[in-house]
């Protein structure tokens, strides 16, 4: 019984750990200081690398209008949206790099908030 | 066996006759006199250098260049037994059927007969230049299987086709025409190859309508005086490359005073070449290392020597009015850290595994647009012996640049719709395109041929219009060029004139 007991009480310190770990750290996620955009900015894994990238986009327009624009093109998920693009040939250059148009607005909005 | 003879031997004044005067060593009039070998007329090929290179020699071909940055007239071309394939790199594609097209986006394009006009030829003067069995894109991607994957790339406008190469010993460079068939010129019996033999004037008769004679000189020696000799020739094929061939019709102007063939003023006009720009765009493979024939020459268990390139399908050609070009990859790079944050989102945002990907650079060469004002024009300056020199006015516009981008943007959506890799564009403003520009030294289109004589110098035999017994070999007669290398098609081309010289000659 105390064994259990012991086991069951390392396994919560445990999740109690690793919790804190995702939570307060950025050891198993990144976190960022919240925008009126998180819903649009958390289809980024990397938001880091995606601003590093958007701050060569020139002419994104302000990051709320980026942003609205964004939840409607992005409505039925990242990755279809942006193959329909590139399908559709509708790619700009980031500083040179040929990529999807919503890809390029949406590491614009990170690299603006 | 017949022998070589060198000009500078024979008294001056020494007349010489023959059926057949090829002028010009260079691949053009090798492959001519050899498919004219152990017939029945008498040929004379002369040759203004010898065997081995001259600066003497050479600097006849100095000249002076405006406009686009170019490289000097003497330093593109050689002027000895061989000519221009003593130094080339021995890159070999046969032109694409687009490429013989009239497009009517594209002005002054168009030859007076599609490929299947040189389809008979191709197998010879692939055997002549030693590329290999016939491979290009007709089975490249099953003969280079297992070497490596290619790069998929899905529907689109650009697919990966294949040059192969001119056959390489160890260290030694492709096949030079000069060296490797002066023992077949020599062997020929009908065959006199007359060495140091500059054509300075090509004779009309009065009447303009046919060649009377040559004039040919030699440099004078230390000691030894130039001398002076003619041949009256039954017919005569100049043969002395891209720019040569304009430089002596326009030179020949005593009886035509605008020059041989110039009488509605296009000879030297509409010249190119294939300009080389290097780096300038960064591919990146998700998947990791590209296979080795990309970047390299690769020998495939057949012996053909071969290497992977980009090039836009006809369909994309003519729905994004697009020149020929052929993409290659250069190096490897790194890239820097917009680079890597490029292909880090992108990749994640795709549902790609990239952690393995590699960057290279791309290089290009390119097909200009026909350009009447690119063109070859004498100057006052004489040569050694006393020929006017040349002045080339060079010129790219914006929009041979803004062509090629499109192919190098469709590249890149393809590679991104086959999830396959990437693509920047290192090139934004003309000045970025011409940082890191070469040139093939492939001379072109300055006697371009057509059916009506006010388009072309020549028609599409390569008889020059107007007169009965003057023809010319080469690429100059090229009235659009395609990115593809030009010596196989002109060796192939030269082939057809050889046919249609047999029935001219009989």
């Amino acid at each position: 019984m105390r064994r259990r007991s012991l086991l069951a009480g390392v396994a919560a310190a445990g999740a109690a750990v690793a919790a804190g770990l995702y939570r307060f750290t950025d050891l198993i996620v990144k976190h960022y200081p919240p925008t009126p955009y998180d819903d649009v900015l958390a289809r980024l894994v990397d938001r880091e690398e995606a601003a590093r990238l958007g701050a060569h986009v020139t002419d994104a327009g302000a990051p709320r209008l980026l942003a609205a624009r964004l939840r409607k093109t992005l409505a039925g998920g990242l990755r279809p949206a942006l193959e329909a693009e590139t399908r559709a040939g509708r790619l700009v250059e980031v500083d040179g790099w040929l990529l999807p148009q919503s890809l390029a607005l949406l590491a614009a909005l990170a690299a603006r908030t | 066996m017949s022998a070589a003879i060198d000009a500078r031997t024979l008294p001056t004044g020494t007349a010489l006759s023959c059926d057949l005067a090829i002028i010009g060593g260079g691949p053009a009039g090798i492959a001519l006199a050899l498919a004219l070998a152990g017939r029945k007329w008498n040929i004379l090929l002369l040759e203004s250098g010898g065997m081995d290179f001259d600066s003497t020699v050479q600097h006849l071909y100095a000249g002076r260049e405006s406009g686009t940055r170019y490289a000097a007239l003497d330093a593109g071309r050689l002027r000895y037994l061989g000519g221009s394939t003593n130094h080339w790199g021995g890159w070999c594609r046969p032109m694409d059927e687009l490429d013989f097209a009239a497009q009517d986006w594209l002005p002054h394009s168009g030859w007076p007969f599609g490929r299947a006009a040189l389809e008979p030829y191709f197998a010879r003067a692939q055997a002549l230049v030693e590329a290999g069995p016939w491979i290009y894109d007709s089975k490249g991607d099953v003969e280079s299987a297992d070497k490596g994957a290619m790069l998929p790339l899905k529907d689109g406008g650009v697919y990966t086709s294949w040059f192969q190469f001119s056959k390489t010993r160890g260290d030694v460079l492709p096949t030079q025409f000069g060296h490797r068939y002066a023992d077949d010129l020599r062997r020929a019996a009908n065959l006199k190859l007359l060495l140091n033999a500059n054509v300075t004037a090509i004779r009309l008769a009065k009447n303009g309508t046919g060649v009377d004679r040559l004039d040919v000189a030699t440099l004078p020696r230390p000691g030894a005086p130039g001398k002076h000799l003619t041949v009256t020739p039954r017919h005569v094929v100049l043969a002395c490359g891209g720019m040569e061939n304009a430089r002596l019709l326009l030179a020949s102007n005593d009886v035509m005073t605008t020059g041989i063939g110039n009488q509605n003023d296009l000879v030297g006009r509409y010249f190119a070449d294939n300009p080389i720009p290097r780096d300038v765009a960064t591919l990146v493979s998700f998947a990791g290392p590209l296979a080795p024939f990309y970047g390299s020459n690769q020998v495939m268990d057949d012996g053909a020597i071969m290497r992977a390139t980009f090039a836009p399908k006809a369909v994309f050609r003519t729905a994004h009015h697009v020149t020929g070009s052929l993409s290659t990859v250069e190096q490897p790079v790194d890239l820097d850290q917009t680079g890597k944050a490029a292909v880090i989102t992108t990749a994640i945002a795709l549902g790609i595994d990239a952690s393995n990907a590699r960057a290279y650079s791309l290089g290009c060469g390119m097909e200009l647009a026909p350009d009447p004002d690119r063109r070859l024009t004498l100057t006052q300056d004489k040569d050694a012996l006393g020929m006017p020199r040349l002045k080339l006015a060079m010129h790219i516009a914006d929009a041979d640049f803004a062509r090629f981008r499109r192919t190098l943007v469709e590249l890149g959506r393809q590679l991104l719709v086959s999830r396959a890799g990437m693509l920047r564009i290192n090139c934004h403003s003309r000045a970025d395109w011409l940082a890191n520009m070469d040139w093939g030294h492939h001379h072109l289109g300055t006697t371009r041929m057509s059916a009506d004589p006010r388009t072309g110098v020549t028609d599409p035999d390569g008889k020059v219009h107007g007169v009965g017994n003057l023809h010319i070999a080469g690429s100059s007669l090229f009235p659009s060029y395609s990115a593809s290398n030009p010596t196989l098609n002109l060796v192939a081309l030269t082939l057809r004139l050889a046919d249609h010289l047999k029935t001219v000659l009989a």
